[in-house]
């Protein structure tokens, strides 16, 4: 058996590669943006669309009824959290749980909370009948087998507090009995109360706090309707928005539209920028390509005169742009990731979507498309110096000095 | 050990043809010294280079070792020349990027079953005085150790043969001296090496000699009158000169 030789190939690529710092570092910059730009993309599309999955089969409905007025406030408060008041009469509620197909109905008001030691912003309060609430139970991370009972709240997992501590709404001390988990929506930056609990915080607001709250008597924000097993849903919203006018009902695909709405600008804008970089980057190595081409067809002349076949030369530059390709690829996602971990409550306000970050699996799938981007574009960009090198006549460059 | 038969390379550069190689014989035995002198343009270069199998004739064929080397693949001539044929260049040819002890193990990257290894790198730099320079890379060499370098480098696979194309065109004379011993060295010890150089004062480091000029290989002159010497029609080499 012969023995294992002293200078490997992957040695000489190494070499080639550490040893020409300034030209490698611009062309792995180039890689790292292609890839870092269409990964950031794909992992905010994805983390949106995970957040929403999430969301919407957490929440339990099939429907939710609002005031028609309030038809968006709604999306937005389910969303993005963004805190809102509004109401219709409580009479609505009871014709909606008489429909025929629905299973369950559970009425919500919304309260939009003024200042708060938790937060940085108003927050959604959300006053549920725990007799009738099918959706918060659960959510539950901590504490799940908690009963919401009298001045208790669950808060959303953006809401700083721990289970056992107090919160002040409107004056009102409030419990923390449960935290719910993350959905990158708006219940996150939710807090859940009882009706009682509400009324007597509304109640009391005109004394302990600076500004008084106003529940009218009667009325909800929204209805929570789960259909019965076979039953449309849309023939349910249909027959809801028949039976009781001023209603809007807004269905999950309903919230998909307005994501997808809110989230094709964004794509667009980053869909946008993904492109403009490729087609930057793209010329860029290409120049980088040529200049690289030119530069070593005496090298590689060299290396023909030593011995070394054509396909040893062209597999030596494909593995060197690939590596390249595969070193500026890795950096480019780690960074985007990074950042965007980070920044991802940043990210998830200005853009109003709903985000979380998306499962190893789809992070996997998307790191390695992103990856398999660059190695395209390396390869793509190899296949003139390839060319040219290997169409040149050796001895006739090495002769040329 | 080399046969070289009516071997011709004309260059084609749009409509018209430069005959670079006309009609050219040689024999190269095993342990010889063959020094090709000849001007700038008289074609001897591309001599080497076809021995090398760097570039194809266009007529005539050239058998390294019994092989004709014009019917090969770029596989098969790659994989002769990294085991049988060690070059040197008119310029050092190092490779930037690595180190001098790297540069010289480059080759047996090419060779299947190479006897290359750190140690017979290291021997060899050793034996051509550079081996305290190992670590170093080409850029930190002065101009007589990088061609020393290079024969090391062109003698890592144990070639049967060592091409030397003008290997001390751009050295000062010292140093010229220095390598051609260094050449002398190598040959008594029984590499056989195939030299062009356009300096006639390294004449009698051949053990046979042969002028080009343009195109066609000549019969030599003494070395007394070397310098004066200017070829004939009637000096062209024919196949009988041939051994």
């Amino acid at each position: 058996m012969s023995k294992p030789p002293d200078f490997r190939f992957f040695s000489l690529i190494v070499r080639n590669l550490t040893n020409r710092p300034y030209r490698n570092i611009a062309t792995v910059f180039a890689f790292a943006i292609i890839a870092g730009t269409f990964f950031s993309s794909q992992y905010l599309m994805s983390g949106a669309q995970q957040s929403l999955d999430t969301g919407i089969s957490r929440m339990g409905a099939d429907i939710l009824v609002v005031p028609e007025d309030y038809a968006g406030a709604g999306q937005t408060v389910i969303l993005s959290g963004t805190p809102s008041s509004f109401f219709f009469a409580d009479s609505g509620f009871e014709k909606i749980s008489r429909i025929h197909g629905v299973a369950k109905a559970s009425p919500q008001i919304y309260i939009a909370t003024l200042f708060a030691s938790c937060c940085a912003a108003p927050v959604q309060m959300i006053a549920i009948d725990p007799e009738r609430d099918f959706t918060i139970s659960t959510w539950l991370k901590k504490n799940p087998e908690v009963k919401i009972g009298k001045d208790d709240i669950i808060i959303g997992s953006a809401i700083i507090q721990d289970v056992g501590k107090d919160l002040m709404f409107y004056g009102h001390t409030f419990h923390v009995v449960g935290v719910l988990e993350q959905t990158g929506m708006g219940v996150d930056n939710a807090v859940f109360t009882r009706f009682e609990d509400a009324y007597v915080m509304a109640a009391e607001s005109g004394e302990k706090a600076v500004k008084k709250l106003t529940i009218p008597e009667g009325m909800v924000s929204a209805v929570l309707v789960k259909v019965d097993p076979g039953t449309s849903p849309a023939a349910v919203a249909s027959e809801i928005m028949t039976q009781v006018p001023g209603t809007k009902v807004i269905m999950s695909n309903g919230l998909l539209n307005a994501v997808s709405g809110q989230l094709g600008a964004t794509t667009r804008i980053l869909y946008s920028a993904s492109l403009a970089v490729t087609i930057v980057s793209i010329p860029l190595l290409g120049l980088i390509s040529v200049m690289v081409a030119h530069e070593r067809k005496k090298e590689v002349s060299i290396l023909r005169a030593l011995g070394a076949s054509k396909s040893f030369v062209v597999r030596l530059m494909l593995a060197e742009s690939f590596s390249l390709a595969i070193i500026g690829g890795f950096i480019g996602i780690g960074a985007s990731a990074g950042i965007l971990m980070i920044y991802q409550d940043f990210i998830r306000i200005t853009l109003k979507i709903p985000f979380i970050i998306p499962s190893p699996t789809a992070m996997l799938v998307q790191g390695g498309s992103a990856l398999l981007l660059s190695i395209v574009i390396g390869g793509i960009a190899s296949l003139y110096p390839v060319f040219l090198i290997t169409r040149s006549a050796p001895y006739e460059t090495i002769r040329g000095g | 050990m080399i046969k070289v038969s009516g071997v011709t390379k004309t260059f084609r550069t749009g409509s018209s043809e430069i005959q670079a190689v006309d009609d050219v014989h040689l024999a190269v035995q095993p342990g010889e010294f063959i020094l090709i002198f000849g001007r700038s343009g008289s074609g001897k270069s591309t001599l080497l280079g076809m021995l090398a199998g760097l570039i194809r004739p266009t007529n005539g064929e050239i058998r390294i070792n019994g092989v004709d080397i014009g019917n090969l693949s770029d596989d098969k001539i790659s994989e002769l020349r990294a085991k049988e044929i060690g070059f040197v260049f008119q310029f050092s040819g190092l490779l930037p990027t690595v180190t001098v002890l790297e540069n010289v193990l480059v080759p047996t990257l090419f060779c299947k079953n190479s006897p290359g290894s750190r140690s017979r790198a290291l021997e060899l730099l050793k034996k051509v005085g550079v081996s305290d320079r190992a670590d170093a890379y080409p850029r930190t060499l002065s101009s007589g150790e990088m061609k020393r370098v290079a024969i090391a480098r062109a003698l890592i696979n144990g070639p049967s043969l060592l091409i030397a194309d003008e290997p001390t065109g751009d050295l000062d004379v010292d140093t010229e001296i220095e390598i051609m011993e260094l050449f002398r060295q190598l040959n008594c010890e029984g590499t056989t090496i195939v030299m062009v150089t356009h300096n006639p004062d390294l004449i009698h480091y051949g053990t046979q000699t042969y002028c080009m000029d343009r195109g066609k290989m000549v019969k030599r002159p003494e070395s007394s009158s070397f310098n004066k010497w200017e070829p004939g029609p009637d000096t062209h080499l024919k196949p009988k000169d041939v051994p």
